[in-house]
C-alpha cells in the first residue's frame, strides 16, 4: 500500500500569512503530529519574498511596492529575492528522516525538484534540474527552489511559473546600477521562461496544481490526500504572522 | 569607517557585505553579511557576524577565524565558502 501524504490548497494568502503556515506546518510535522505535507498555493496581492540572508531595503523598491500593492516578506529560507504573481507556489515539510530524503542537501534539492519536473512533464514540458536551486527548461529557468532544516524536518518551498512579467518584477527590485538596468532586464528575459511561454496558452493554478500533484505522487511513490490544516497549525500560523512574518523586526532585520 | 561590497562567488551565489572596521588596528568593528547564498542553520550567520568582530582584515586571520566559526556550529554553506567570504570581506577595503 502506498504511503499517504496531507495535500493543502491554500489560494490567495498575503505574503506574512503563507510564510506563517509554512512555518507552522514545519513545527507540526517536527511533532509528529501531521503526515509529510505538499502545499500548493498563491498569493494575494501580488509579493515579494526575500532569502533569509538579504537585506529588505537592498533588494526591494518598498515605494514601487506600495505603489503598485505588492507586498513583501522576508522568508526562513536563504536564496534570492522572488516575486510572487502568476504562479504556483508548492512547499513540502517531511522528516529529514524520511527515507526518500537524501541526507545530503544538495541531493535533497534535486529528488525534490524531481517532482515539480515530473509534474511539469504532466503539461507536456520538459525540464532539467539546475544546481543548486532552479530548475530550467530549453535553459530558461521556470522554478526557483529554497530549503530550510529544523527540529529535523525539511520545508522546501518552490516557484512554478504559470506567467512571468519580468518588467514588472524589474521595476519592484533595487537595481544597484541604473547603466545596466536595460541589459539586465533583456538578460532575465532570456533567461526565465513560464508555462505559458512554453506551451503558447494560458494556464490556471487548478491544472497546474493537478499536474504538481501527479508529479510528487510519482516521484516519491505515495498518493496525496487533500486535507486541511489542523486547529493547532492554524493556531500556531496566526501567531507566527503576528510575532515574526508581519512585523518590521523581522522583514528589516537585515 | 564603514564600506560595502559585492561579489560573486565563484560558482555560487552574490555575497554583499556591510562592514564598519576600525582604521587604526584594521580589525572589524562589526559586519553583516547578506545576499542569496544558503547557510544551515541559518541562525549561525548571525554568530558568525559576532564572532567576526575584532577579528584583523587580513587574509589568513579571517579565513582561519571563518572556518573555526564554521567548525564549532557545524555550519554548512550553499553557495559560499570560506575563501569566498574571505574575498568579500577584503573587497570592502578596496
Amino acid at each position: 500500500m502506498k504511503e499517504k501524504w496531507r495535500l493543502l490548497k491554500t489560494e490567495d494568502n498575503t505574503a506574512s500569512t503563507n510564510m506563517a503556515i509554512d512555518r507552522a506546518v514545519l513545527v507540526s510535522c517536527s511533532k509528529g503530529k501531521v503526515s509529510p505535507t505538499v502545499r500548493f498555493y498563491t498569493w494575494k496581492p501580488p509579493a515579494i519574498s526575500i532569502g533569509y540572508f538579504q537585506s529588505l531595503a537592498e533588494e526591494v523598491d518598498l515605494d514601487i511596492c506600495k505603489k503598485l500593492g505588492v507586498d513583501y516578506v522576508r522568508r526562513i529560507t536563504g536564496g534570492g529575492a522572488v516575486f510572487h504573481d502568476n504562479e504556483l507556489t508548492y512547499s513540502i515539510v517531511i522528516p529529514e528522516s524520511h527515507y526518500q530524503i537524501p541526507k545530503n542537501i544538495i541531493e535533497s534539492y534535486g529528488r525534490i525538484c524531481g517532482a515539480v519536473m515530473k509534474g511539469l512533464k504532466h503539461l507536456g514540458i520538459e525540464s532539467k534540474y539546475a544546481p543548486i536551486n532552479d530548475i530550467i527548461t530549453n535553459g530558461k529557468k521556470i522554478s526557483g527552489n529554497a530549503q530550510t532544516r529544523k527540529a529535523k524536518t525539511v520545508l522546501q518551498h518552490g516557484t512554478v511559473l504559470m506567467d512571468v512579467d519580468v518588467d514588472k518584477m524589474f521595476s519592484l527590485l533595487v537595481v544597484p546600477n541604473e547603466k545596466i538596468k536595460d541589459k539586465m532586464i533583456a538578460d532575465v528575459k532570456q533567461g526565465v521562461t513560464s508555462i505559458k511561454q512554453i506551451l503558447g496558452r494560458n494556464i490556471n493554478f487548478e491544472e497546474t496544481a493537478k499536474a504538481m500533484k501527479l508529479g510528487f505522487e510519482e516521484e516519491f511513490n505515495v498518493e496525496l490526500v487533500k486535507g486541511t490544516l489542523t486547529r493547532e497549525e492554524i493556531e500556531l500560523s496566526k501567531k507566527y504572522e503576528k510575532e515574526c512574518f508581519s512585523t518590521r523586526d523581522w522583514n528589516f532585520r537585515r | 569607517m564603514q564600506s560595502k561590497s559585492v561579489y560573486k562567488v565563484p560558482n555560487g551565489k552574490l555575497l554583499k557585505i556591510f562592514l564598519e572596521y576600525n582604521e587604526k588596528n584594521n580589525s572589524i568593528k562589526n559586519i553583516e553579511i547578506t545576499g542569496d547564498f544558503f547557510a544551515y542553520p541559518e541562525e549561525a550567520i548571525e554568530i558568525l557576524e559576532k564572532k567576526l568582530k575584532n577579528t584583523s582584515l587580513k587574509r589568513n586571520s579571517l579565513l582561519e577565524k571563518i572556518n573555526s566559526v564554521i567548525k564549532e556550529n557545524n555550519i554548512e554553506f550553499i553557495g559560499l565558502n570560506p575563501e569566498g567570504l574571505t574575498e568579500g570581506i577584503l573587497m570592502c577595503l578596496k
